[in-house]
Formats: structure tokens, sequence, C-alpha cells
């Protein structure tokens, strides 16, 4: 059965393309123009994925809102936040609404498309008790590669896609330094330096959150950031 | 999106007026218009003028009625005059005038009809008079009688012989007492002022001519009219030519005939010492009134030009030299039109200020509404690339995404400046070693080692001292990234960029210099300005909009620094940052 993806988005030709796109890559779409039609509708049947556009029609914060909803409908449906708005603190607001990754809208289909299914399989493999075996393991560090999950002296750090992946990208060759453009290449999207420095400080933050004597993100002045082997 | 070219970049300069030195002032024009209470003393001096001249009219009037008075007293003795003795009393005279020499005031008034003039007796005091029959005793007594101080009457016959004198011109009775006086801030002056004033008003002389002139007797044509029955009154100069001598002649009838004339003399002393005294008193008051009024006009002036000072004082300083709109300093909240303009001043300033954050907010506003149009069509590309294409069509599409990359990036460049702004807003500031940043940085700018610019030398000098800041290393690199960027943008080819980090008191200096081009002397103060930049073309791969070196100032301002920029003598630009070191590690 094909997986259903509800597209909230209240520009009808970014909706049709991104629309067409799924489609052809075997998903079911369903199409949303604003919140409350949203609401109504996934209200009836969830669907398995939700993109969603922050202004919605005459609502400026319509997508925070329908987040919120949704997250109360269910913990753990997957939703993006497919946007043109790129400040630090919409970026902020929206995956403090429970969002599982935030991206802005000239992000390419392809590397959307990439999401889409990280996203599924992260859903999926997270109803799996057994472990994957994609596991890659630094000291306390663990990411779960299949899974798109981290944790840190055995405890559940929460990151989005996008995060995860830098953290991914730090941690495969410790001691290493990623620059910001490699950064941004691991993840695919194209942001300015300080929007990297910001998901930086937002990965840095929810480790100390778990262990407040984490130190393992290096900045190198001028060069980019690397991942130190911890003790 | 253009960029303002730097010929539009209008001067700084030529908005500021040069202070040239005013002659006219608001002081000086408050003591212009204060030359108007000069119409004060020219009032007064009308009107006291005026005054003067009634009370001469009066004056006349009193001693033309006095005469009358006397000549009717004595026409009601006809024999007076009548029995009155021989000539003797001519010869006297005359062989008395052989001797005395003709007074050379007499002569302009001598009409020759007249036997020369003869000196007159001294008048002669009542009681002593010569050889008197008993007639003349009676009119001495009758005159006597009727004399006053100060009006001097006399009686002469036909014959113009001196048959009785009373009284004479001496007036040493003062006016006092009624005049209205201003206290003793007008006694100040006039003691201040009395030289000036006895050279102005010079009080009249004492003591009166004692003798009658004989150029009186003699020499006045009222006289003979007199004699011919006809009242007169003549005014002749006192003895020093500046006091007035009125004398009214009336003659004395007895039946039909003219018997003799009644003289009554008086002087003016005494109206033109209550004129003089009424000119000083003017004088004084005008003088009192004229310096309150300056004084008080001065003030006001000082107050008025005080607040119009300040309040230009603002209005210059209300926008800095960054461009930046400060708003006055203190608002003025008088309910005047000072306060009016200041209040208008601050209303326009607000307008001003709303439109800068509109047009700063713009670049922010046009990358966020751009985005959708762009990714209506990115997606629309992308879709096109998921189908099969012919060779040539996909070489259209890819020069469309080429085109829209650069689009991409000029809006994340748009969006940078402002999400900087809105970063360094919430910023945490801790002491970082710039040092460390710096040398960071500079090894990862270089040729060596793959850096991000490799074309470029850069050669870093830096003070052995620590060098420790308050702010954020993150934003610190970032600045210095924009700094490198541009110094390499606009460095010779071939030639090295210094990097120097030192300390100067309190404040660490951080230079990059580079030899080329050097900078428009029109735009170096407002190169660290939002969208501004010397650069001529703006195409290319790497789009410029002037925001590198408005974030430069934006980070050195967080960390409580500022930035400039100057040309090298040798040629070149040096960009330099100034900070405040740490206070605690100092």
């Amino acid at each position: 059965m094909p997986r259903r993806i509800a597209i909230v988005e209240d520009d009808p030709v970014i909706r049709a393309n991104y629309a067409d796109v799924l489609k052809k890559h075997g998903y079911d779409v369903i199409q949303h123009a604003n919140r409350p039609e949203a609401l109504a509708a996934m209200r009836t049947r969830l669907p398995d994925l939700v993109l969603l556009d922050i202004g919605l029609g005459d609502e400026v914060d319509g997508g925070f809102a329908l987040c919120r909803e949704l997250r109360a409908l269910s913990g753990t449906l997957p939703i993006i936040f497919l946007t043109a708005r790129d400040s630090d603190f919409d970026t902020v607001s929206g995956l403090r609404m429970g969002a599982d990754d935030y991206v802005t809208k000239n992000m390419s289909l392809p590397h959307l498309l990439a999401r889409v299914s990280a996203l599924f399989r992260r859903a999926d493999l997270a109803q799996q008790p057994a472990p994957s075996e994609d596991l890659l393991t630094r000291g306390p560090l663990q990411l779960d590669l299949q899974r798109f999950t981290v944790s840190w002296n055995s405890r559940e750090v929460e990151l989005t896609l996008t995060e995860f992946w830098m953290v991914h990208a730090l941690a495969k060759f410790p001691g290493h330094v990623k620059n910001r453009e490699q950064l941004m290449g691991e993840v695919h999207i194209v942001v300015d330096d300080s929007t990297i420095t910001s998901h930086i400080k937002r990965i840095r933050r929810k480790f100390v959150a778990v262990d407040a004597a984490f130190d393992c993100i290096d900045t190198v002045y001028g060069l980019g950031y690397r991942w130190r082997a911890a003790a | 999106m253009n960029m303002p070219p730097t010929q539009s970049v209008s001067t700084k300069k030529s908005s500021r007026l040069p202070r040239l030195p005013r002659l006219f002032g608001l002081h000086g024009q408050v003591v212009l218009v204060a030359l108007v209470l000069l119409v004060i003393p020219w009032v007064g001096y009308t009107y006291v003028k005026a005054m003067e001249k009634l009370l001469r009219e009066n004056q006349e009037q009193q001693v033309i009625a006095a005469a009358r008075g006397i000549a009717t007293a004595l026409q009601d003795r006809p024999r007076l005059l009548e029995l009155q003795g021989p000539s003797k009393k001519i010869n006297e005279i005359k062989e008395l005038q052989v001797t005395t020499p003709i007074p050379t005031a007499a002569e302009a008034e001598h009409t020759g009809e007249l036997e020369p003039p003869k000196p007159l007796a001294p008048p002669a005091p009542p009681e002593p008079a010569p050889p008197a029959t008993k007639v003349t005793d009676e009119i001495r007594v009758i005159v006597t009688g009727l004399a006053r101080a100060g009006l001097r009457i006399w009686v002469i016959d036909t014959k113009l012989q001196l048959v009785a004198t009373a009284g004479n011109l001496d007036n040493k009775q003062k006016y006092s007492g009624s005049a209205v006086s201003f206290g003793p801030l007008e006694k100040v002056v006039n003691i201040a002022l009395e030289p000036l004033f006895k050279r102005m008003f010079p009080p009249p002389a004492h003591p009166e001519e004692e003798f009658i002139p004989n150029d009186v007797v003699f020499g006045g044509r009222e006289l003979e009219r007199a004699l011919d029955g006809t009242p007169g009154l003549r005014r002749r100069a006192g003895p020093q030519g500046r006091n007035v001598i009125l004398s009214a002649v009336h003659p004395v009838w007895v039946g039909d005939k003219v018997v003799g004339a009644v003289v009554v003399e008086e002087n003016t002393d005494a109206i033109v010492s209550l004129g003089n005294r009424a000119f000083q008193q003017l004088a004084a008051v005008t003088l009192i009134a004229f310096a309150a009024a300056a004084l008080v006009l001065l003030l006001f002036a000082s107050r008025v030009s005080t607040r119009l000072r300040r309040l230009r004082d603002e209005a210059e300083n209300a926008i800095d030299s960054q461009g930046r709109i400060q708003g006055l300093a203190t608002a003025e909240n008088a309910n005047d039109e000072i306060g009016d303009l200041s209040r208008a001043f601050s209303t326009m300033l607000e307008r001003l200020a709303q439109y800068n954050a509109h047009l700063e907010k713009l670049a922010q506003r046009l990358s966020h509404e751009l985005r959708t149009p762009i990714a209506v069509v990115r997606s629309s590309l992308d879709n096109v690339k998921l189908h099969n294409m012919p060779q040539d069509v996909s070489v259209y599409v890819e020069r469309a995404e080429g085109g829209l990359n650069r689009l991409e990036t000029i809006l994340t460049r748009m969006a940078e400046a402002t999400r900087l702004e809105q970063a360094v807003r919430n910023e945490e500031r801790t002491p970082f070693d710039a040092k460390a940043v710096l040398a960071g940085c500079v090894s990862g700018y270089g040729s060596n080692g793959g850096g991000a610019y490799p074309q470029c030398q850069f050669e870093l000098t830096m003070t052995e001292q620590p060098v420790t800041l308050t702010g954020a290393p993150d934003l610190f690199a970032q600045m210095l990234d924009k700094l490198a960027a541009n110094a390499a943008d606009f460095a010779t080819p071939g030639t090295p960029i210094a990097i120097s980090l030192q300390r100067e008191g309190n404040e660490a200096v951080l230079q990059f210099s580079n030899s080329g081009p050097p900078l428009p002397p029109e735009i170096a103060d407002r190169l660290f300005d939002s969208m501004i930049s010397v650069r001529k073309e703006a195409s290319g791969e790497n789009p410029h909009l002037g925001l590198g070196l408005y974030i430069v100032r934006l980070i050195a301002e967080f960390h409580g620094g500022r930035a400039s920029a100057r040309n090298l003598e040798g040629g070149g630009v040096m960009c330099e940052i100034r900070v405040p070191l740490d206070k605690a590690a100092l």
C-alpha cells in the first residue's frame, strides 16, 4: 500500500509541483490549501507524513498551529516544515512545535525526497524492537544509521534529520575538520554561515542537555568544526 | 538587485553647512530691537519742551499782568509822575555815561534815534535813594510792595528817567519737592551722570545781573512804544547769554497822557531749571528703563538662543556618523513655538527612522518574498528533470538552474545581514582569546593547505601580550572572514595581505591592509553601511551586495568596538577594527 503524504501549502503551483514529484515516486499525495481543511481531513484519517508550510493563506503562523494540533493527534507522525522563512526564530519555533525537520523551499526536490524516505525509515524502524546492525559508535556516542537516532551514554538525544546528518558527518571521521560547505553538502541544504553556526549550537545544546560535560564538537575558527574523540 | 552606484552616493559634507560667525545673531537682533526704546526719550524730550513752552507763556502772561497791575496802581496816583522832580537826574546819568564804555551787546539794538546809552545807576535799594522827592519815595514804596524775589520792577518817566526800582532777578528759591522721583536708583544714575548732566543742562547762572543794562533802558523799542501808549513784552538775553529775561512794559496813563512806564522783569531761570530737572530725570529714567529692558531682552534672547542652539545641536547629532537615526536627546516639552519645532523635529526623525527601518527590512522582505517564486521555478525544473529530455533541452534546464542558484546566493547574502542583526541582539558575550581565533582563521585563508583564498598571501603579526575580548568568538571569526574576503577582493594580485593584531591602551587594534585601488573619498565614511560597495561591476558568479563590511561593522559594534577604513600612503587600503579589551583580563 502506498504511503500517504499530506501537503499543506497555500501556493497552488508549488503544491502541485511537490505533489507531482512525490506521486512519481510512488506516494499517495493529499493536498490542502489551508489549516481548517487540512485539520478536518487529518482528523478523519492521519497521513503517514506531513509537509507543512508555515504561512497558510491569511494565517501567518497557521503551520505552527497545525503542527501543534497534529502532534496532539499523533506523537509519532513525521512532520517536515517546508517554508520560505529561514530566520533562526522560525526554525526554533518550528522545531519546538515538534516537527521532525525544518527545510526551506529552496531545497531541491531530490533532496526533499531523500528526507522524506529517511523519515519514513526512521518511523518504520522505531516500531521494531530489535536494534539495527548499521551503527556508528564513537565512545559514548552511538548513531543508528537506519533509524536516524542518536544516543549519548545510552541516553537518547533527539535530533532532527538535519542535525543527525551533521553529527554523522562530523563523527564519521573524528579529528577531521569539516568546513561549512561540506556540512551543507552532507545535509543537502544551502544556507549561510550563521545558519550552520546556529545548527551546531543547537546540536551542542541538545547533547549538553543529556550530559553537561559534553564538549566533543570543536569550533576551528576559520575552518569549520570537528568531532573530538572523547578521551 | 542592483547595488547603488558609487556616483549616486551623496557626500555627507554637503549637508552640513559651514558655521559662519554671525554678526546678527539673536542677541544682536534683540539689541537692535531694543533701540526702539530710544523713542521714549524723544517723546519725553518733546513733552518737556512743550511743557516748558507752556510754562514760559504762562510766565509771560503773569509778567504782563504784573506790569499792567502796577501801571494801574500808579495811574490811580496821577500826580506821582507828573510831580516828578527836575531832570537833574538825567544829567547825573549822562555824566556817568561818559565814563562808561558802551556795552557791545547793546550796539546791535541801537536804533540811532536814541541818545547814547547811559549806564544806569546801581539798582537803588529802596531806602538809600538819592535825593528824592516824596513822590518818588511813594512810588518806591508801592513798587517795593509789589516786588518779590526774582521779580524786578522799575518805573521810568517819559524822559526815560528811572524813577524807582525794586526787587532783583536773583531767585534763589528752587523748585523742589513735588517732582516725581524714581527712588534711589535714579539718584545713583544722577550721581553717576552728574558731569554729563552739568555739561548738557547747565544750571542757571548766579548771581543775576545786578544792574539794569543801558541797552535795556535805551535800546528797547518796547520802552518807546510804551511811552507812546502801547504795552509790550520783550525777551532779552541774560548776562550769561543763556537764560532769558522777560520784560513786560506797560504805560502809565494819566488821563490821555502817558506819564511813564512800568517795566516788570523776570528771568526764566525757574523754568530752565525745571526743564533741566525734567530732562535729567528723563535721561535717568530712560537710561534705567533702557538698561532694564535691554537686560530683560538679552536674558530672553539668551534663553531662546540657548534653546535653539540646543535644538540645533541635537538635530545635528540626531543622525550619527554611521547614518543611524538617534532621535533627539531631550525633547522639548515647552508649549511654545520652539517646543513645537522640537516636536516637529522629533516627529520627522521618527518618520525617518521608520523609513530607514523599512529600508533595512526591505532586504529581508525581498528575500522572503522572492523565495516563493524561486521555489516555484526550482520545483518546476526538478519536475522537468524527472522526464527524459532531449540533450539540447537539458542544456537550457541546466542554465536555468545556474541562474537560479545565483539568485539564491544573492538572497542568502541579503538574508545573512538581517540574520546577523538578529543574532547580534541575542548573542551572549563571553571572554575569548582573540589571538587564537585570528590565528585559526588566518591559517584557513592562505594558500597553505587549500585555504579559502589560495591566490592570496596572508602575513599575520600579533602582539606577544594576550588579547582577550568580550563577545562571541563565532561572530568574531565571521567578521575576520568578511575582512579577509574584502582584502582578498581588492588586493593587487601577487601582493600580500597584512593582518596585524596589537594592543593599544585598553584596546585591541586589528588591521587588514592590502595594496590596491584607494577608496573613493566620498564613500570612505560610509563604507561600513549597509548596501554600500565600491566594486565597479556587480555581476559574476559572486554577486556583491555591499553587505560584507556592514556585517563587519555589526560584529565590531557587538564587541563594543568600531570599524574604519582609510587609504594607505603607499597605495592600498587598511580596514581597522578597534575593540576594547576584556576588563577582567586587564
